[in-house]
């Protein structure tokens, strides 16, 4: 595809921009600042791995790879105002479930060890593992609002903070993983996902982008589990004094 | 079980917009309980008793002053330890998910401790819910039932001290009627303590030895029999309907 056939499609852009003003949404400004951001990002991305893939140095895929976790990391913890210490939390959270997915992926050999595929499939599931962290902190911030009564009803029986909020903790991390679950049921039915999608223009053969594409929900799947349920164990005690006072966070719009 | 309760120039502050402290709620309040007591607590609406009988459960952070139970201060103590020796029973009371056993095996449960079973029944027929299926979920119990559920579940931890914060409100006369020998026999065979938050001048006389008077941010405390010499009517105007409506609010303001 040329430049000149890609800038076409900022005709999409400018359409959205018009409804945009002539049904009052005030969405213009959104949507100027985003296409312009993802524009350059995803540019600059295509020339950084393109020097990576060129280089062909691990320490550069590791650089890479802690960025995308930082930035995904604070992107999360925006959810989670009022919770001190969130964000490193996050970034642990994060950082040992892609090493876990690497670690299994690496090791059995599922994968090669070439920045083509570590850096990809890494930051899908980062980026995964980044929806779960937001929607589990907010679920859970939601929860701990909600069932106060009950949350005081244990500590004042002289639960430990973990036994207070364990039930609330279980639904909040369930809660987290029903957009994973419900998209992993309907995978290919109802969206082609992006990954498949562009390999099968780019030329590959359906049946091989399809294996990538099984690969990537699985580990879609684990990385959002073991995000939401670390996250989950790393934060319950961020809502209780240390003299074991329910701690409610305000409620951010 | 013969234990000592004491607090000492104990405040609670309420906070503003910037976080500073911006005035009292309640200040400098004293009391002691010597012994197994039977405390009325009493007081117009907004003086601050609930959060009082949250203080003294830990629930809510003391701003200032100290808490003392035999001996040893609530800073010395971990919350869990204090709050199975002065266990807080709320108004609302809030059933845990489960049956209605569940909820009453909870604090064994919390703690490790084997179920007394015993005592549960004893407990449940006393406060006349024998006919009771325990094995219902809880949450679809009567509003009087779940209150009786959750004292039965607070009294299974035996804690010295029962802080009880208008225990009876949801409650025909005769369970409340229920409640109150209940927790008087408590009191009288196994030494336990209570305070009860009460807006009806009646029980307070019934069930009280000495009756704690909140308003304009202090506390006083008095013999009951001393205080209850004045006609109920008489009490209700001075200490609990004069003060509603007034300018209540703003005691001690700093």
């Amino acid at each position: 595809m040329s430049l000149t056939a890609l800038s076409f499609t900022l005709l999409f852009v400018i359409g959205t921009m018009l409804i945009s003003i002539w049904q009052k949404l005030g969405l213009e400004k959104d949507i100027a600042i985003g296409t312009v951001r993802s524009a350059v990002q995803l540019l600059a991305v295509g020339y950084v791995l393109q020097f990576i893939f060129h280089a062909e140095h691990m320490l550069f895929v590791i650089l890479i790879i802690i960025f995308m976790i930082g930035v995904a990391s604070w992107n999360a913890a925006k959810r989670g105002k009022g919770l001190p210490g969130l964000l490193w939390r996050i970034a642990v959270a994060i950082s040992a479930s892609e090493m876990l997915m690497m670690g299994i992926l690496l090791g059995l050999h599922i994968i090669e060890a070439t920045p083509q595929y570590i850096i990809p499939i890494s930051g899908m599931t980062i980026g995964s593992a980044m929806v779960v962290s937001g929607l589990f902190i907010n679920q859970f911030k939601h929860e701990v609002q909600q069932n106060k009564g009950e949350i005081e009803t244990l500590l004042s029986l002289g639960a430990t903070a973990k036994q207070a909020i364990q039930t609330v903790r279980t639904r909040a991390v369930k809660f987290s993983m029903i957009p994973t679950i419900d998209g992993m049921k309907t995978v290919g039915l109802v969206q082609l996902p992006g990954m498949m999608t562009g390999m099968i223009i780019a030329g590959a053969n359906p049946v091989i982008a399809v294996r990538y594409q099984i690969l990537i929900v699985f580990s879609f799947t684990s990385s959002a589990a073991i995000t939401s349920i670390l996250l989950s164990v790393f934060i319950y005690r961020l809502f209780f004094t240390a003299g074991l006072q329910l701690k409610v966070p305000a409620i951010n719009k | 079980m013969n234990s000592s309760f004491e607090i000492h120039h104990l405040a609670k502050t309420h906070w503003d917009a910037g976080d500073r402290p911006s005035k009292y709620l309640f200040s400098n309040l004293n009391a002691a309980l010597l012994g197994p007591e039977r405390i009325a607590v009493i007081g117009a609406s907004g003086q601050g008793k609930s959060t009082l009988l949250r203080m003294l459960a830990l629930l809510d952070a003391p701003d200032e002053g100290d808490l003392i139970l035999d001996g040893v201060s609530f800073r010395a103590m971990s919350s869990r330890q204090w709050r199975t020796a002065v266990t807080y029973v709320a108004q609302q009371a809030v059933m845990l998910p489960g049956s209605v056993e569940d909820n009453l095996r909870l604090t064994s449960k919390l703690h490790g401790t084997p179920y007394n079973s015993g005592l549960a029944a004893k407990l449940i027929e006393e406060l006349g819910l024998h006919y009771l299926d325990l094995s219902k979920n809880a949450g679809d119990c009567s509003g009087g039932e779940k209150q009786r559920i959750s004292l039965i579940r607070s009294l299974l931890l035996r804690p010295q001290i029962l802080l009880l914060d208008e225990i009876t409100a949801s409650l025909d006369m005769n369970s409340s009627q229920l409640v109150e020998a209940l927790l008087l026999k408590r009191h009288r065979e196994e030494g336990t303590s209570f305070l009860w938050v009460t807006h009806d001048l009646e029980q307070a006389r019934r069930i009280s030895s000495r009756t704690w008077v909140m308003s304009q941010g202090s506390l006083q405390d008095q013999q009951s029999d001393v205080l209850f010499k004045e006609p109920v009517a008489e009490l209700a105007r001075k200490y609990i309907r004069s003060m509603e409506g007034g300018d209540t609010n703003e005691p001690n303001g700093t």
